[in-house]
Protein backbone atom coordinates (compact mmCIF):
# COMPACT_ATOMS: atom_id res chain seq x y z
CA UNK A 1 0.00 0.00 0.00
CA UNK A 2 1.62 3.09 -0.99
CA UNK A 3 1.25 6.55 1.56
CA UNK A 4 -2.35 7.80 -0.62
CA UNK A 5 -3.39 4.10 0.10
CA UNK A 6 -2.70 3.97 3.68
CA UNK A 7 -4.70 8.00 4.24
CA UNK A 8 -7.42 7.01 2.32
CA UNK A 9 -8.14 3.26 4.16
CA UNK A 10 -7.28 4.60 7.35
CA UNK A 11 -9.94 3.46 9.78
CA UNK A 12 -12.71 6.48 9.05
CA UNK A 13 -14.80 6.84 12.14
CA UNK A 14 -17.77 7.76 9.62
CA UNK A 15 -18.50 4.08 9.51
CA UNK A 16 -18.28 3.16 13.21
CA UNK A 17 -20.66 3.61 15.90
CA UNK A 18 -23.64 3.60 13.44
CA UNK A 19 -27.40 3.66 13.51
CA UNK A 20 -29.96 2.39 11.49
CA UNK A 21 -31.55 4.49 8.26
CA UNK A 22 -29.04 7.40 9.14
CA UNK A 23 -25.72 6.66 7.16
CA UNK A 24 -24.19 9.90 7.32
CA UNK A 25 -24.88 13.45 7.74
CA UNK A 26 -22.66 16.47 6.70
CA UNK A 27 -22.75 20.14 7.32
CA UNK A 28 -20.98 22.31 4.70
CA UNK A 29 -19.67 26.05 4.86
CA UNK A 30 -18.79 28.25 1.47
CA UNK A 31 -16.41 31.12 2.31
CA UNK A 32 -14.45 33.43 -0.28
CA UNK A 33 -11.59 36.01 0.63
CA UNK A 34 -12.22 39.04 0.09
CA UNK A 35 -9.74 40.58 -1.46
CA UNK A 36 -9.55 38.32 -4.41
CA UNK A 37 -11.77 37.19 -7.63
CA UNK A 38 -14.00 34.40 -7.02
CA UNK A 39 -12.03 31.18 -8.15
CA UNK A 40 -13.80 30.59 -11.59
CA UNK A 41 -12.58 34.31 -12.38
CA UNK A 42 -9.52 34.38 -10.66
CA UNK A 43 -5.95 34.07 -12.49
CA UNK A 44 -3.45 31.51 -11.12
CA UNK A 45 -1.62 33.62 -9.12
CA UNK A 46 -4.30 35.01 -7.63
CA UNK A 47 -5.71 31.11 -6.84
CA UNK A 48 -1.65 30.28 -5.80
CA UNK A 49 -2.01 33.00 -3.64
CA UNK A 50 -5.60 32.09 -1.91
CA UNK A 51 -4.22 28.86 -1.38
CA UNK A 52 -1.04 29.98 0.32
CA UNK A 53 -3.45 31.83 2.58
CA UNK A 54 -5.74 29.44 3.70
CA UNK A 55 -3.24 26.73 4.04
CA UNK A 56 -1.07 28.60 6.01
CA UNK A 57 -4.76 29.77 7.88
CA UNK A 58 -5.62 26.06 8.46
CA UNK A 59 -2.38 24.86 9.31
CA UNK A 60 -2.75 26.57 12.64
CA UNK A 61 -6.23 25.27 13.36
CA UNK A 62 -5.83 22.62 16.37
CA UNK A 63 -8.72 20.61 14.43
CA UNK A 64 -6.45 19.96 11.65
CA UNK A 65 -2.97 19.51 13.79
CA UNK A 66 -3.47 14.61 13.21
CA UNK A 67 -4.84 15.30 9.10
CA UNK A 68 -3.71 15.21 5.38
CA UNK A 69 -2.77 18.42 3.14
CA UNK A 70 -3.13 16.88 -0.82
CA UNK A 71 -2.00 19.14 -3.49
CA UNK A 72 -4.68 17.64 -6.20
CA UNK A 73 -2.13 18.67 -9.21
CA UNK A 74 -0.24 15.86 -7.48
CA UNK A 75 -2.45 13.28 -7.40
CA UNK A 76 -3.65 10.31 -10.14
CA UNK A 77 -7.20 10.41 -11.87
CA UNK A 78 -8.54 7.19 -9.80
CA UNK A 79 -6.57 8.48 -6.80
CA UNK A 80 -8.27 12.20 -6.69
CA UNK A 81 -12.23 10.10 -7.77
CA UNK A 82 -11.47 7.78 -5.02
CA UNK A 83 -11.34 11.24 -2.95
CA UNK A 84 -14.78 11.90 -4.35
CA UNK A 85 -16.11 8.47 -3.32
CA UNK A 86 -15.04 8.63 0.10
CA UNK A 87 -16.57 12.12 0.00
CA UNK A 88 -14.04 14.26 0.98
CA UNK A 89 -14.68 16.36 -1.87
CA UNK A 90 -16.64 17.06 -4.92
CA UNK A 91 -16.53 16.08 -8.62
CA UNK A 92 -16.29 19.65 -9.37
CA UNK A 93 -13.36 20.00 -6.84
CA UNK A 94 -11.06 17.45 -8.75
CA UNK A 95 -12.29 19.18 -12.77
CA UNK A 96 -10.03 21.50 -12.69
CA UNK A 97 -7.27 20.97 -9.60
CA UNK A 98 -3.88 23.03 -10.34
CA UNK A 99 -4.19 24.97 -7.64
CA UNK A 100 -6.68 22.83 -5.23
CA UNK A 101 -5.64 21.71 -1.53
CA UNK A 102 -7.73 19.55 0.08
CA UNK A 103 -7.09 19.05 4.15
CA UNK A 104 -8.45 15.71 6.02
CA UNK A 105 -8.28 15.28 8.85
CA UNK A 106 -6.82 11.56 10.22
CA UNK A 107 -10.21 10.80 11.54
CA UNK A 108 -12.19 11.71 7.77
CA UNK A 109 -14.98 13.86 10.08
CA UNK A 110 -13.20 17.14 8.47
CA UNK A 111 -12.53 18.34 5.84
CA UNK A 112 -11.37 21.33 4.00
CA UNK A 113 -11.84 22.15 -0.02
CA UNK A 114 -9.64 25.10 -0.76
CA UNK A 115 -10.28 26.56 -3.97
CA UNK A 116 -13.40 24.79 -5.18
CA UNK A 117 -16.23 27.07 -6.80
CA UNK A 118 -15.64 29.07 -3.56
CA UNK A 119 -12.12 29.61 -1.78
CA UNK A 120 -13.11 27.60 1.11
CA UNK A 121 -15.79 24.42 1.21
CA UNK A 122 -15.50 23.19 4.95
CA UNK A 123 -17.24 20.19 5.59
CA UNK A 124 -17.98 18.23 8.77
CA UNK A 125 -19.05 14.24 8.56
CA UNK A 126 -20.80 12.43 11.38
CA UNK A 127 -21.91 8.61 10.87
CA UNK A 128 -25.15 9.72 12.64
CA UNK A 129 -27.92 12.67 13.55
CA UNK A 130 -26.28 15.43 15.37
CA UNK A 131 -26.00 18.93 13.91
CA UNK A 132 -25.62 20.71 17.48
CA UNK A 133 -22.48 18.67 17.62
CA UNK A 134 -21.39 18.95 13.92
CA UNK A 135 -22.28 22.80 14.01
CA UNK A 136 -20.02 23.66 16.89
CA UNK A 137 -17.29 22.08 15.12
CA UNK A 138 -17.32 23.74 12.21
CA UNK A 139 -18.20 27.16 13.80
CA UNK A 140 -15.43 27.17 15.12
CA UNK A 141 -12.89 26.36 12.46
CA UNK A 142 -15.27 29.10 10.57
CA UNK A 143 -14.14 31.27 13.91
CA UNK A 144 -10.42 30.76 13.01
CA UNK A 145 -10.47 31.15 9.80
CA UNK A 146 -12.37 34.72 9.87
CA UNK A 147 -10.26 36.28 12.61
CA UNK A 148 -7.31 35.11 10.21
CA UNK A 149 -8.55 35.92 6.99
CA UNK A 150 -10.39 38.95 5.35
CA UNK A 151 -13.82 36.77 4.39
CA UNK A 152 -16.63 38.45 1.90
CA UNK A 153 -19.51 39.27 3.96
CA UNK A 154 -22.21 42.08 3.53
CA UNK A 155 -24.68 43.01 6.23
CA UNK A 156 -27.63 42.62 3.77
CA UNK A 157 -26.88 39.20 1.90
CA UNK A 158 -24.59 37.44 4.15
CA UNK A 159 -21.52 35.19 3.04
CA UNK A 160 -21.18 36.06 -0.25
CA UNK A 161 -20.52 32.98 -2.73
CA UNK A 162 -19.53 32.73 -6.08
CA UNK A 163 -23.00 31.36 -6.62
CA UNK A 164 -26.30 33.13 -5.30
CA UNK A 165 -27.88 29.99 -4.65
CA UNK A 166 -25.28 29.53 -1.51
CA UNK A 167 -25.32 33.39 -0.46
CA UNK A 168 -26.46 34.09 3.18
CA UNK A 169 -25.35 31.56 5.56
CA UNK A 170 -22.98 29.29 2.78
CA UNK A 171 -24.44 26.37 4.36
CA UNK A 172 -25.54 23.44 2.96
CA UNK A 173 -26.33 20.75 5.65
CA UNK A 174 -27.29 17.05 4.12
CA UNK A 175 -27.83 13.48 5.75
CA UNK A 176 -27.46 10.47 3.65
CA UNK A 177 -30.32 7.98 4.55
CA UNK A 178 -31.09 4.31 3.51
CA UNK A 179 -34.52 4.07 2.73
CA UNK A 180 -34.94 0.09 1.42
CA UNK A 181 -38.76 -0.01 2.58
CA UNK A 182 -40.11 3.30 1.20
CA UNK A 183 -38.55 1.92 -1.79
CA UNK A 184 -40.13 -1.34 -2.27
CA UNK A 185 -43.54 0.02 -0.78
CA UNK A 186 -43.34 2.77 -3.61
CA UNK A 187 -43.65 5.63 -1.10
CA UNK A 188 -40.32 7.19 -1.85
CA UNK A 189 -41.89 9.34 -5.09
CA UNK A 190 -44.20 11.03 -3.01
CA UNK A 191 -41.66 11.20 -0.18
CA UNK A 192 -39.54 13.44 -2.62
CA UNK A 193 -42.66 15.77 -3.60
CA UNK A 194 -43.09 16.12 -0.26
CA UNK A 195 -39.95 17.16 0.84
CA UNK A 196 -39.51 19.40 -2.09
CA UNK A 197 -42.60 21.34 -1.25
CA UNK A 198 -40.71 22.04 2.22
CA UNK A 199 -37.78 23.58 0.41
CA UNK A 200 -35.51 20.97 0.59
CA UNK A 201 -33.54 18.85 -1.77
CA UNK A 202 -33.51 15.08 -2.44
CA UNK A 203 -30.15 13.80 -4.34
CA UNK A 204 -28.50 10.11 -4.75
CA UNK A 205 -25.40 8.91 -3.14
CA UNK A 206 -22.95 11.17 -4.95
CA UNK A 207 -25.08 14.67 -4.50
CA UNK A 208 -25.81 16.87 -7.19
CA UNK A 209 -26.47 15.03 -10.71
CA UNK A 210 -26.37 11.98 -8.85
CA UNK A 211 -28.74 9.37 -9.46
CA UNK A 212 -30.21 7.13 -6.02
CA UNK A 213 -28.52 3.97 -5.87
CA UNK A 214 -29.11 1.11 -3.31
CA UNK A 215 -31.74 3.25 -1.70
CA UNK A 216 -29.64 6.01 -1.06
CA UNK A 217 -31.07 9.25 -0.66
CA UNK A 218 -29.19 12.55 0.60
CA UNK A 219 -31.56 15.35 1.80
CA UNK A 220 -30.25 18.73 1.74
CA UNK A 221 -31.50 22.67 2.18
CA UNK A 222 -32.20 24.23 -0.69
CA UNK A 223 -32.60 27.41 0.71
CA UNK A 224 -29.43 29.10 2.49
CA UNK A 225 -30.72 32.75 2.53
CA UNK A 226 -33.00 34.67 5.21
CA UNK A 227 -32.79 31.65 7.76
CA UNK A 228 -30.37 31.26 10.76
CA UNK A 229 -27.67 28.43 10.63
CA UNK A 230 -29.57 26.52 13.62
CA UNK A 231 -33.25 27.46 12.18
CA UNK A 232 -32.28 25.52 8.85
CA UNK A 233 -30.45 22.96 11.08
CA UNK A 234 -33.69 21.85 13.45
CA UNK A 235 -35.99 21.99 10.63
CA UNK A 236 -33.72 19.51 8.38
CA UNK A 237 -33.64 17.60 11.78
CA UNK A 238 -37.62 18.09 12.37
CA UNK A 239 -37.52 16.00 8.00
CA UNK A 240 -35.22 13.87 8.91
CA UNK A 241 -36.70 12.11 11.86
CA UNK A 242 -40.09 12.28 10.31
CA UNK A 243 -38.60 10.11 7.47
CA UNK A 244 -37.05 7.89 9.73
CA UNK A 245 -40.41 7.25 11.27
CA UNK A 246 -41.84 6.50 7.38
CA UNK A 247 -39.23 4.34 7.00
CA UNK A 248 -39.43 2.24 9.60
CA UNK A 249 -43.49 1.82 9.49
CA UNK A 250 -42.86 1.05 5.91
CA UNK A 251 -40.31 -1.99 7.26
CA UNK A 252 -43.44 -3.35 9.21
CA UNK A 253 -45.47 -3.14 6.52
CA UNK A 254 -43.24 -5.14 4.45
CA UNK A 255 -42.74 -7.33 7.28
CA UNK A 256 -46.23 -7.87 7.59
CA UNK A 257 -47.05 -7.79 3.58
CA UNK A 258 -44.33 -9.15 1.82
CA UNK A 259 -42.41 -11.53 4.10
CA UNK A 260 -41.13 -14.15 1.97
CA UNK A 261 -40.56 -11.26 -1.21
CA UNK A 262 -38.29 -9.71 1.62
CA UNK A 263 -36.72 -13.24 2.63
CA UNK A 264 -36.24 -14.29 -0.79
CA UNK A 265 -34.14 -11.02 -1.55
CA UNK A 266 -32.28 -10.93 1.42
CA UNK A 267 -31.36 -14.77 0.83
CA UNK A 268 -30.73 -14.47 -3.19
CA UNK A 269 -28.74 -11.07 -2.29
CA UNK A 270 -26.27 -12.53 0.54
CA UNK A 271 -25.41 -16.01 -2.23
CA UNK A 272 -24.95 -13.34 -5.20
CA UNK A 273 -22.14 -11.28 -2.48
CA UNK A 274 -20.48 -15.11 -1.22
CA UNK A 275 -20.59 -16.65 -4.74
CA UNK A 276 -20.28 -13.85 -7.42
CA UNK A 277 -17.10 -13.57 -9.48
CA UNK A 278 -17.64 -10.73 -11.72
CA UNK A 279 -20.19 -7.86 -10.11
CA UNK A 280 -20.76 -4.00 -11.33
CA UNK A 281 -20.41 -1.33 -8.67
CA UNK A 282 -25.21 -0.82 -9.05
CA UNK A 283 -25.32 -4.78 -8.38
CA UNK A 284 -23.06 -4.66 -5.56
CA UNK A 285 -24.07 -1.63 -4.24
CA UNK A 286 -27.90 -3.38 -4.01
CA UNK A 287 -26.71 -6.21 -2.62
CA UNK A 288 -25.44 -4.67 0.26
CA UNK A 289 -28.39 -2.42 0.65
CA UNK A 290 -30.16 -5.51 1.06
CA UNK A 291 -27.60 -7.04 4.01
CA UNK A 292 -28.00 -3.35 5.86
CA UNK A 293 -31.70 -4.00 6.04
CA UNK A 294 -31.12 -7.52 6.84
CA UNK A 295 -28.78 -5.97 10.03
CA UNK A 296 -31.44 -3.42 11.10
CA UNK A 297 -34.56 -6.35 11.03
CA UNK A 298 -32.26 -8.72 12.78
CA UNK A 299 -31.54 -11.05 10.39
CA UNK A 300 -27.79 -10.25 10.91
CA UNK A 301 -25.90 -9.61 13.74
CA UNK A 302 -25.98 -5.90 14.93
CA UNK A 303 -22.50 -5.06 15.05
CA UNK A 304 -22.02 -5.94 10.98
CA UNK A 305 -23.58 -2.59 10.16
CA UNK A 306 -20.50 -0.26 10.61
CA UNK A 307 -18.31 -3.51 8.29
CA UNK A 308 -20.83 -3.24 5.49
CA UNK A 309 -20.45 0.49 5.66
CA UNK A 310 -16.66 -0.49 5.12
CA UNK A 311 -16.77 -2.74 2.52
CA UNK A 312 -19.20 -0.61 0.77
CA UNK A 313 -16.50 2.32 0.88
CA UNK A 314 -14.18 -0.26 -0.29
CA UNK A 315 -15.50 -2.10 -3.13
CA UNK A 316 -16.07 1.69 -4.96
CA UNK A 317 -14.15 1.53 -8.51
CA UNK A 318 -11.25 4.05 -7.66
CA UNK A 319 -11.12 2.62 -4.50
CA UNK A 320 -10.06 -0.90 -6.01
CA UNK A 321 -7.94 0.70 -8.22
CA UNK A 322 -6.17 2.75 -5.55
CA UNK A 323 -5.81 -0.34 -3.15
CA UNK A 324 -4.40 -2.60 -6.40
CA UNK A 325 -2.45 0.74 -6.90
CA UNK A 326 -3.03 0.85 -11.06
CA UNK A 327 -5.49 1.69 -13.19
CA UNK A 328 -7.90 -1.05 -13.96
CA UNK A 329 -10.67 -1.08 -16.74
CA UNK A 330 -14.02 -2.19 -16.02
CA UNK A 331 -14.35 -5.86 -16.07
CA UNK A 332 -11.07 -5.92 -14.01
CA UNK A 333 -12.57 -3.61 -11.57
CA UNK A 334 -16.10 -5.93 -11.54
CA UNK A 335 -13.85 -8.95 -11.11
CA UNK A 336 -11.40 -7.33 -8.19
CA UNK A 337 -15.01 -6.03 -6.46
CA UNK A 338 -16.28 -9.79 -7.07
CA UNK A 339 -13.53 -10.90 -5.10
CA UNK A 340 -13.12 -8.62 -2.27
CA UNK A 341 -17.33 -9.43 -1.64
CA UNK A 342 -16.36 -13.07 -1.81
CA UNK A 343 -13.88 -12.65 0.83
CA UNK A 344 -15.87 -10.37 3.57
CA UNK A 345 -19.01 -12.49 3.35
CA UNK A 346 -17.78 -15.94 3.64
CA UNK A 347 -17.28 -14.81 6.84
CA UNK A 348 -20.26 -13.34 7.79
CA UNK A 349 -22.86 -15.43 9.45
CA UNK A 350 -25.80 -17.36 7.75
CA UNK A 351 -29.04 -15.27 8.11
CA UNK A 352 -31.31 -15.80 10.82
CA UNK A 353 -34.86 -15.28 9.88
CA UNK A 354 -37.82 -14.75 12.54
CA UNK B 1 -33.01 58.38 -0.54
CA UNK B 2 -32.74 55.42 -2.77
CA UNK B 3 -30.45 55.05 -5.49
CA UNK B 4 -30.77 54.20 -9.51
CA UNK B 5 -29.86 50.37 -9.71
CA UNK B 6 -27.77 51.58 -12.82
CA UNK B 7 -26.06 54.38 -11.63
CA UNK B 8 -26.18 55.19 -8.06
CA UNK B 9 -27.47 58.44 -8.78
CA UNK B 10 -30.28 59.37 -6.53
CA UNK B 11 -33.64 57.67 -8.26
CA UNK B 12 -36.33 59.65 -9.39
CA UNK B 13 -38.30 56.84 -10.94
CA UNK B 14 -39.55 53.26 -9.04
CA UNK B 15 -40.93 51.03 -11.64
CA UNK B 16 -43.26 48.10 -9.99
CA UNK B 17 -44.08 45.41 -11.80
CA UNK B 18 -45.90 42.39 -11.80
CA UNK B 19 -44.87 39.42 -14.01
CA UNK B 20 -46.62 36.27 -13.30
CA UNK B 21 -47.60 37.05 -10.33
CA UNK B 22 -44.05 38.22 -9.15
CA UNK B 23 -43.45 41.54 -8.43
CA UNK B 24 -40.19 43.80 -9.25
CA UNK B 25 -39.03 46.92 -8.48
CA UNK B 26 -36.92 48.78 -10.37
CA UNK B 27 -35.29 52.24 -9.16
CA UNK B 28 -33.36 54.34 -11.56
CA UNK B 29 -32.48 58.28 -12.08
CA UNK B 30 -34.45 60.24 -14.82
CA UNK B 31 -31.45 59.74 -17.51
CA UNK B 32 -31.11 56.17 -16.97
CA UNK B 33 -35.04 55.84 -17.30
CA UNK B 34 -34.88 57.52 -20.70
CA UNK B 35 -32.10 55.57 -21.70
CA UNK B 36 -34.04 52.48 -21.38
CA UNK B 37 -37.41 54.11 -23.26
CA UNK B 38 -38.73 54.60 -20.01
CA UNK B 39 -39.85 58.41 -20.62
CA UNK B 40 -40.27 60.39 -23.92
CA UNK B 41 -38.94 63.86 -24.24
CA UNK B 42 -41.29 65.78 -22.36
CA UNK B 43 -40.46 63.83 -18.97
CA UNK B 44 -43.81 61.22 -19.53
CA UNK B 45 -43.39 57.84 -18.57
CA UNK B 46 -44.71 56.23 -21.92
CA UNK B 47 -46.20 53.32 -20.01
CA UNK B 48 -48.58 55.44 -18.81
CA UNK B 49 -49.13 56.93 -22.60
CA UNK B 50 -49.24 53.43 -23.86
CA UNK B 51 -50.66 51.47 -21.24
CA UNK B 52 -47.71 48.66 -22.05
CA UNK B 53 -46.26 47.72 -19.49
CA UNK B 54 -45.38 44.21 -20.41
CA UNK B 55 -43.52 45.36 -23.38
CA UNK B 56 -41.83 47.60 -21.18
CA UNK B 57 -40.37 44.42 -19.01
CA UNK B 58 -39.58 42.88 -22.11
CA UNK B 59 -37.56 45.55 -22.76
CA UNK B 60 -36.07 45.77 -19.68
CA UNK B 61 -34.82 42.19 -19.46
CA UNK B 62 -32.86 42.79 -22.71
CA UNK B 63 -31.85 45.80 -21.19
CA UNK B 64 -30.43 44.16 -18.72
CA UNK B 65 -27.76 42.66 -21.11
CA UNK B 66 -27.36 45.34 -23.26
CA UNK B 67 -27.71 47.73 -20.09
CA UNK B 68 -23.70 47.93 -19.59
CA UNK B 69 -24.64 46.53 -16.22
CA UNK B 70 -20.89 45.60 -15.55
CA UNK B 71 -19.03 44.84 -11.99
CA UNK B 72 -16.25 47.27 -11.71
CA UNK B 73 -13.76 45.40 -10.33
CA UNK B 74 -13.72 42.44 -12.49
CA UNK B 75 -15.82 42.87 -15.48
CA UNK B 76 -18.00 39.96 -15.06
CA UNK B 77 -21.75 41.13 -16.62
CA UNK B 78 -24.95 39.77 -16.68
CA UNK B 79 -23.81 37.31 -19.93
CA UNK B 80 -20.83 35.94 -18.77
CA UNK B 81 -23.01 35.10 -15.38
CA UNK B 82 -25.43 33.64 -17.37
CA UNK B 83 -22.34 31.89 -19.43
CA UNK B 84 -20.31 30.78 -15.81
CA UNK B 85 -23.48 30.46 -13.47
CA UNK B 86 -20.76 31.93 -11.40
CA UNK B 87 -19.73 35.49 -10.29
CA UNK B 88 -16.86 36.76 -10.90
CA UNK B 89 -15.65 38.87 -7.45
CA UNK B 90 -17.78 39.68 -4.07
CA UNK B 91 -18.10 43.43 -5.31
CA UNK B 92 -20.26 41.90 -8.42
CA UNK B 93 -22.61 41.84 -5.10
CA UNK B 94 -22.64 45.26 -5.72
CA UNK B 95 -22.09 46.52 -9.39
CA UNK B 96 -24.79 43.78 -10.60
CA UNK B 97 -27.52 43.90 -7.60
CA UNK B 98 -29.81 43.94 -9.75
CA UNK B 99 -29.34 40.46 -11.21
CA UNK B 100 -28.17 39.10 -8.11
CA UNK B 101 -31.99 40.30 -6.53
CA UNK B 102 -33.57 38.43 -9.36
CA UNK B 103 -31.66 35.51 -8.85
CA UNK B 104 -32.09 35.84 -5.07
CA UNK B 105 -35.91 36.26 -5.38
CA UNK B 106 -35.89 33.32 -7.63
CA UNK B 107 -34.11 30.67 -6.07
CA UNK B 108 -34.42 31.68 -1.87
CA UNK B 109 -36.95 32.26 0.43
CA UNK B 110 -35.56 35.31 2.25
CA UNK B 111 -33.87 38.15 1.03
CA UNK B 112 -31.82 39.46 3.79
CA UNK B 113 -29.30 37.34 5.59
CA UNK B 114 -30.54 36.19 9.28
CA UNK B 115 -27.46 34.05 10.05
CA UNK B 116 -23.96 34.49 11.34
CA UNK B 117 -22.11 37.39 11.01
CA UNK B 118 -18.68 37.91 10.37
CA UNK B 119 -16.37 39.17 12.42
CA UNK B 120 -18.64 40.75 14.49
CA UNK B 121 -18.60 38.18 17.66
CA UNK B 122 -22.13 37.79 17.26
CA UNK B 123 -21.83 33.65 16.78
CA UNK B 124 -22.77 33.22 20.84
CA UNK B 125 -26.45 35.03 20.02
CA UNK B 126 -27.09 32.28 16.87
CA UNK B 127 -25.74 29.07 18.80
CA UNK B 128 -28.71 27.54 19.62
CA UNK B 129 -29.27 25.90 23.53
CA UNK B 130 -28.13 22.55 23.63
CA UNK B 131 -31.12 20.90 23.46
CA UNK B 132 -32.72 22.71 20.21
CA UNK B 133 -31.70 20.32 17.26
CA UNK B 134 -33.36 17.79 19.50
CA UNK B 135 -36.21 18.99 21.14
CA UNK B 136 -38.18 20.22 18.65
CA UNK B 137 -40.69 22.48 20.81
CA UNK B 138 -37.48 24.43 22.18
CA UNK B 139 -37.81 27.96 21.62
CA UNK B 140 -34.31 29.66 20.31
CA UNK B 141 -33.28 32.97 22.15
CA UNK B 142 -34.08 35.80 20.22
CA UNK B 143 -30.92 37.38 19.04
CA UNK B 144 -30.12 40.85 19.86
CA UNK B 145 -29.90 42.65 16.70
CA UNK B 146 -27.16 45.36 16.32
CA UNK B 147 -28.65 49.13 14.96
CA UNK B 148 -26.86 48.10 11.59
CA UNK B 149 -28.73 44.68 11.21
CA UNK B 150 -32.13 46.48 12.86
CA UNK B 151 -31.79 48.72 9.64
CA UNK B 152 -31.36 45.84 7.48
CA UNK B 153 -33.62 44.00 8.51
CA UNK B 154 -36.41 47.05 8.53
CA UNK B 155 -35.08 47.63 4.58
CA UNK B 156 -35.81 44.59 4.09
CA UNK B 157 -39.44 44.84 5.46
CA UNK B 158 -39.70 48.14 3.83
CA UNK B 159 -38.92 46.71 0.64
CA UNK B 160 -41.32 43.64 0.88
CA UNK B 161 -43.91 46.17 2.17
CA UNK B 162 -44.00 48.38 -0.93
CA UNK B 163 -43.56 45.08 -3.64
CA UNK B 164 -47.06 43.68 -1.86
CA UNK B 165 -48.22 47.68 -1.87
CA UNK B 166 -49.26 47.61 1.62
CA UNK B 167 -48.04 51.22 1.65
CA UNK B 168 -49.38 51.72 5.66
CA UNK B 169 -46.94 49.44 6.95
CA UNK B 170 -44.43 50.82 4.36
CA UNK B 171 -45.02 53.98 5.74
CA UNK B 172 -44.73 52.90 9.50
CA UNK B 173 -41.79 50.74 8.73
CA UNK B 174 -40.02 53.84 6.62
CA UNK B 175 -40.93 56.19 10.19
CA UNK B 176 -39.47 53.68 12.23
CA UNK B 177 -36.16 53.25 10.34
CA UNK B 178 -36.22 57.24 10.27
CA UNK B 179 -36.39 57.03 13.96
CA UNK B 180 -33.37 54.11 14.33
CA UNK B 181 -31.35 56.46 11.88
CA UNK B 182 -31.34 59.34 13.77
CA UNK B 183 -31.19 57.81 17.23
CA UNK B 184 -27.49 56.61 15.20
CA UNK B 185 -27.13 59.59 14.25
CA UNK B 186 -26.91 59.07 10.66
CA UNK B 187 -28.05 61.09 8.13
Amino acid sequence: MNDFAKKLFQDSKLVKETIPVVVSSRIRLARNLADFKFVKYACKGDLHAVAERCEKVLASCPIFTNSTILNMGDLLDHEKLALVERHLCSQEFIMEANESKLFFTDDHLTSIMINEEDHLRMQVFRPDLNFKTMFDKINAIDDHVSENLNIAFDNRYGFLTACPTNVGTGMRASVMLHLPALVITKQIGNLILAVQKLGFVVRGLFGEGSEAQGNFFQISNQQTLGFAEVDILSRLTQIIRSIIDYELNAREIVKKEKIIWLYDNIGRALGILRGCYCLTPTDAINCISLMMLAVDLGYLPNMLRGDLQQVMMKIQSSHIQVLENKVLNTSERDIKRAELLREFFSTVPNLKFD
Amino acid sequence: MEKCQFCGRPATVHMTQVVNNKTTVIRMCNECAAKHGLFDKEGLPFAMLSGLGEALFSGMKQNLSASGLICSKCGCTPMSFKETGRLGCPHCYKDLKLLIDGIIESSQKGTIHKGKYSREGTMAATTPPNDSFTDTSTKRHPRKLSTEEKLNELQGMLDAAVKAEQYEEAARLRDEIKTLKGSKGVS
